[in-house]
């Protein structure tokens, strides 16, 4: 049982690991506080440089392996590299970043995304995509033209004004406990 | 018709187990807030047990009464908010909307039921304990109020449920956590705007009363009085 | 609470099981594929067995998507897993009913705890220090081979003792199985709270040795003599159910309910009527209620039938028990008394309850055999709204094998203690925490200590288990296949049984199947007598013996229900009455410490929160306002006003209290729900170890208990320790109260 190994360093930038045995909804730090308020996103990084455009082009729609999930709950979801090799452990295996990842599920490990369309914790928004899947809004309303992109962006700026104007004009209700509870 | 959400207490069932408190610590993600600051009166309680000794011994009595947000349709908490965190919804619930909330805690000042808890701090889940934590119900921070929602989560989803099958609520469909866990059936919820529902009925009863009806909060919670057979 | 004695868990381990990220969310522990199919946002519902009660309550567990922070080959990272998220009962098993109590509800958090063991433990300090270091399971069960080897060896099989919380499952028949084939004694059970002599009593009056089963939604009329049926009672959530029926579920008719005990317990405040009545005397107001019934010709005394044959003077009409002598001994007065037995005669149908401290008297076997006689007089035996037996489902005749005496630990320890090669060579625990719940003056950890080797299955480390010198830790109950036949509740027999509903956190073990592999181990392995690989296949076995349902089988319509209900193949068959079986004389109650030296009657409880003390380290449970006083975190004493104002206590203020066996010192609660010359105190705190939520903190009664027995048991008589208190000073901040004593607003009630 010798994993003493796994020495108290971040594997990904060899900093000191904040060994924190609690769970809490305080932030980390005032400046993680601050961006949070101001609703300023930190870039993320992917585990991979996962191209949507390549596979959107060859006809996989959003729901239907990779965020199936949003179709029998209320979350889409992020999928695990077995998803992945559904496809791939026979299409294009040449490629390095095929390989990578081949390698990463050989290992029972997974990729480790990094959400895009999450909502601050502090937001407290509930949010469900059922409803809206049945009203028929498109993904790419709220989540920007992923079809061209390669890894998600946030370029849709998902602020309380953008779902707001949305319920309205479609005459939904707009009462706090709608989204926040 | 729309709903309005009312909840009916038999007192004469109640027998002060707290199976209904643990309940909802359980389903709406409170914090433990420890010894220290419990007795500090800080310990949230959203639905608690009170306890009313009557004389003395031999001839003592005790009686109990589970207290919890009486959703009022007069609510004084909803008048003293600023921000408009604490309001009323359409079905008849008081809303308490945590990004809303600044922390002034004239809400729970104004409360007459002393149902509102606010959080002095940032609560902590020795992990794994966090695992637990219901997803359907916000973690709350340090600087906002909480209280009773009549397990609106669980609202949310038995109407979001009916909606994609197409069809009305069901009388007993939704149960908040207090009323599904408690053995005696002493909890009964549902739509008091529907006359044939179990709460409706209940309501009308001879034995109900409202908690400090004078004070005119126009609670929706009706108290069925402990019966006593001496 | 002396701090000093605080143990510390110091557990020096390779892994830590908590680990985070540097702080910069971006970059996160490694993520493993996960090993389960779930939907994010999606519960799906899985059945389970509630373990903290012996009520067997079957449980619905909403499962759902969570990352969690787990180990896999030596790596730490976290992955999707299906985990529990809440527990409710589940509606179609027939003691839950769909309702589950409060510590039901709790119980979630022992699979969650911070503290709990998570992986095999080998003590490396000296025994009882706390200190541990972890080890893998190869090692842990090579290490438990090797001692039970040794014993085989040198032909000491009967050296080993199993010492574990009575179960009524196939679980305990798996371990008694093992011990049989092995050559060791039969598994001893040791429970502080254990209903021994009520079982005993049941068993001559009415040839079953079982707890029993009341049919309160029906009855008309109940008297309970102590029993805190609605708190901690025997199956109390298909108590609690059923007396909300018996209130309120019959339009027109609500039973009358009459509660009879020195000290109001949680129960006893939902009474009509609450009657004190002197500690141990509880028998002898039972007898004259039915002297009343008698003697007014409201029954014959051939009603009472076998059980009153056991009774001295029933045939005659029970002539020592007329209400003026039913004053002297109990507090009540004759006109009370002939009103109660009138309402109790027009019941019909009426019931007695008996149990909890009424028994827990040296005479405590006298005491339940006057209240069986008393149901028996009033037709309630086996009728609608009385008092009847669970069927039992005795699957691989696992009912048949007998239970362990309740004096089997005391003279455990005795045996120890007094022989110069301790007659233990090899001690396992499994769920037990007597070092704990036994009174200091049967020295059970200095017995223990003796023992020269100690395994336990323990998933906390706590008072016992820190004696221990391996530890094997067991899953948590979610964790693990489950099953439970339990002894009363419903009217139809139950045998419950569930699957694991996640996969485990920790590198824990199922400890049934650990039992089983360590039997295959063995030098001598223990082959055809312990034939199962697993603890399910166990389980399958014994389901599948049961009726198959039109479409399917028995085993999988178990696991989709929650368990197997119904009529058994055969019924438990009552015992003969025994032919040479005297009548009980009345049996007054001896009580420890001279009256005018001890002043008081001692009554320690089981708590609301707590039972016995096995659940303080939930923390849910510890912030849990106490019913009757709302403390929470604290332990307190009990007084009654007027005692209070002579001695010039508040509640608050530190006393101390005194038996011939020990002190303790604890904060007041003056309180207007008990004698005068009664103090009570609530089990479950004041545990030197056990996690971070209980470990010193508060105080245990059972400590200072006077180690008298119910004379024909030999259980433990709880109720029957005197003690003196004194002030020692101002309240010192431990009493924490959530409520505030105010009076009911006047308009309410009557």
């Amino acid at each position: 049982m010798a994993a003493a190994a796994m020495a108290a360093l971040c594997f990904a930038c060899g900093q000191p690991r904040d060994d924190s045995a609690i769970f809490t909804p305080a932030h980390r730090s005032a400046g993680d506080a601050a961006r949070d308020f101001f609703g300023i996103h930190a870039k993320v990084e992917q585990p991979i440089e996962f191209p949507h455009s390549v596979h959107v082009a060859k006809g996989l729609k959003c729901t239907a392996y990779c965020h199936a999930s949003v179709t029998k709950g209320p979350v889409a979801g992020l999928p695990s590299v077995e998803t992945c090799m559904i496809c791939h452990s026979a299409i294009a295996t040449d490629r390095p970043l095929i390989q990578k990842i081949t390698a990463l599920e050989a290992q029972h490990l997974d990729l480790s995304w990094q959400r895009v369309y999450g909502y601050s914790a502090q937001a407290h928004v509930r949010f469900n995509h059922a409803p809206h899947i049945r009203a028929k809004v498109e993904c790419s309303t709220c989540h920007g033209d992923i079809a061209h992109q390669t890894v998600a962006q946030r370029n849709v700026d998902l602020n309380m004004g953008f779902c707001v104007n949305c319920h309205r004009d479609r005459k939904v209700s707009n009462d706090c406990l709608t989204c926040h509870y | 018709m729309s709903h309005r959400w009312g909840m009916a207490v038999d007192l004469d069932r109640c027998t002060g187990c707290e199976a209904c408190v643990v309940a909802c610590h359980a389903e709406n993600n409170i914090p433990t807030v420890g010894a220290e600051e419990a007795a500090r009166g800080r310990a949230m309680h959203w639905i608690r047990v009170e306890r009313y000794w009557e004389g003395e011994f031999p001839d003592a009595r005790l009686k109990f009464r589970p207290v919890l947000c009486q959703q009022c349709s007069a609510a004084p908490c909803e008048s003293v908010c600023p921000t408009y965190a604490s309001h009323h919804t359409d079905e008849g619930l008081n809303a308490q909307v945590y990004n809303r909330c600044v922390g002034t805690r004239y809400c729970a000042n104004a409360c007459p039921y002393s149902v509102r808890f606010f959080n002095f701090f940032n609560p902590i889940w020795e992990k794994p304990l966090h695992l637990q934590l219901n997803p359907d119900v916000s973690v709350r921070e340090v600087g906002v109020m909480e209280k009773c929602t009549f397990c609106v989560q669980r609202i949310k989803g038995a109407e979001l449920q009916a909606s994609e099958e197409q069809r009305e609520l069901k009388d007993g469909e939704i149960k908040p956590a207090c009323a599904q866990s408690c053995p005696a059936t002493a909890i009964v919820f549902g739509d008091l705007n529907d006359p044939e529902s179990q709460v409706s009925r209940l309501s009308k009863s001879g034995r109900g009363t409202k908690l400090l009806e004078e004070v005119g909060a126009e609670p929706n919670i009706t108290y069925l009085q402990r019966h006593f057979d001496v | 609470m002396d701090r000093r004695d605080f143990i510390k868990l110091t557990v020096v381990t390779g892994a830590s099981a908590t680990l985070a990220s540097c702080g910069n969310p971006e970059h996160q522990l490694i993520r493993f594929v996960p090993d389960d199919e779930t939907t994010p946002g999606v519960a799906e519902i899985k059945h389970s067995i509630c373990p903290l009660c012996r009520g067997g309550c079957g449980v619905d567990v909403r499962v759902m998507e969570a990352d969690a922070e787990v180990v896999r080959e030596g790596k730490t990272g976290v992955m999707r897993m299906a985990v529990a998220k809440k527990l409710e009962g589940n509606p179609a098993h027939p003691i839950s009913q769909g309702k589950l109590c409060a510590r039901g509800q709790a119980s979630i958090q022992l699979t969650y705890h911070p503290d709990r063991i998570a992986h095999p433990l080998k003590r490396t300090g000296p025994r009882g220090s706390g200190q541990f270091e972890a080890i893998t399971w190869d090692a842990a069960i090579a290490e438990l081979v090797s001692h039970l080897d040794a014993l085989a060896a040198a032909g000491d099989q009967k050296a080993l003792a199993f010492l574990s919380r009575p179960r009524t499952g196939l679980r305990g028949e798996l371990v008694a199985q093992v011990l049989a084939a092995f050559g060791a004694a039969p598994p001893i059970t040791y429970e502080l709270f254990g209903e021994d002599v009520l079982r005993r009593a049941n068993l001559l009056s009415f040839g079953r040795d079982q707890l029993p089963t009341f049919d309160l939604a029906r009855t008309r009329y109940l008297v309970s003599f102590g029993a805190d049926f609605l708190g901690t009672w025997n199956s109390p959530v298909a108590q609690n159910a059923a007396y909300g029926l018996m209130r309120q579920g019959r339009p027109g008719v609500r039973a009358k309910f009459v509660q009879l005990e020195a000290r109001m317990s949680q129960t006893g405040a939902n009474a009509d009527e609450w009657l004190p009545v002197r500690p141990g005397t509880e028998g002898v107001a039972a007898l004259g209620i039915a002297h009343v019934m008698i003697a007014a010709k409201l029954r014959p005394a051939s009603a009472g039938g076998r059980a009153g044959a056991l009774i001295e003077g029933w045939a005659a009409g029970l002539p020592d028990y007329t209400p003026q002598r039913v004053e002297q001994a109990t507090g009540i007065s004759p006109a009370r008394l002939e009103r109660l037995a009138r309402e109790f005669a027009a019941g019909e149908p009426a019931a007695a309850i008996i149990g909890g401290a009424a028994l827990a008297h040296t005479n405590g076997l006298f005491q339940a055999l006057a209240v069986n006689a008393l149901n028996a007089l009033a037709g309630s035996v086996g009728a609608p709204g009385g008092l009847t037996f669970t069927p039992q489902a005795n699957l691989m005749n696992a009912n048949a094998r007998g239970r362990t005496s309740p004096r089997a630990v005391r003279e455990l320890a005795t045996a120890l203690l007094s022989a110069p090669k301790p007659r233990v060579q090899l001690l396992m625990l499994d769920d037990t925490n007597p070092v704990f719940a036994t009174p200091s003056a049967w020295r059970v950890r200095e017995a223990f200590e003796k023992v020269p080797v100690i395994v336990s299955f323990g998933q906390f480390v706590d008072e016992t288990s820190a004696l221990a010198d391996l530890i094997l830790p067991d899953h948590s109950f979610l964790e693990s296949w489950v099953d439970g036949m339990p002894e009363s509740g419903a009217i139809v027999a139950v045998a419950s049984v569930a699957a694991p509903v996640m996969k485990p956190l920790h590198q824990t073990r199922a400890m049934p199947d650990v039992l089983l592999e360590v039997a295959r181990k063995l030098h001598k392995p223990l082959g055809a007598a312990v034939p199962w690989q697993t603890f399910d296949e166990m389980l399958h076995k014994a389901f599948a013996s049961l009726p198959a349902p039109k479409d399917g089988d028995a085993w999988t319509a178990a696991q989709a229900q929650g368990g197997w209900w119904g009529e058994p193949a055969a019924a438990t068959k009552a015992e003969a009455a025994d032919a040479h079986q005297r009548p009980a004389a009345a049996a007054e109650p001896r009580f420890d410490g001279a009256p005018n030296e001890y002043p008081f009657h001692f009554l320690p409880y089981a708590s609301t929160q707590f039972m016995d003390g096995s659940t303080a380290h939930l923390p849910w449970l510890q912030e849990m306002p106490d019913p009757l006083t709302s403390g929470m975190w604290s332990s307190w004493i009990e007084i009654n006003p007027k005692t209070a104002d002579r001695l010039k206590v508040a509640t608050g203020d530190v006393v101390e209290i005194a038996s011939q066996h020990g002190t303790l010192r604890a904060p007041a609660y003056v309180s207007p729900g008990i004698a005068p010359d009664v103090v009570a105190m609530p089990v479950g705190q004041g545990h030197q170890t056990f996690t971070r939520f209980a470990s010193g903190r508060g105080e245990n009664p059972v400590r200072i208990l006077a180690p008298l027995s119910d004379t024909e048991t030999g259980a433990l008589a709880w109720a029957a320790t005197r003690i003196k208190l004194t002030r020692v000073g101002g309240p010192d901040g431990s009493l924490v109260l959530f409520g505030t004593s105010m009076p009911e607003h006047p308009e309410y009630g009557r």
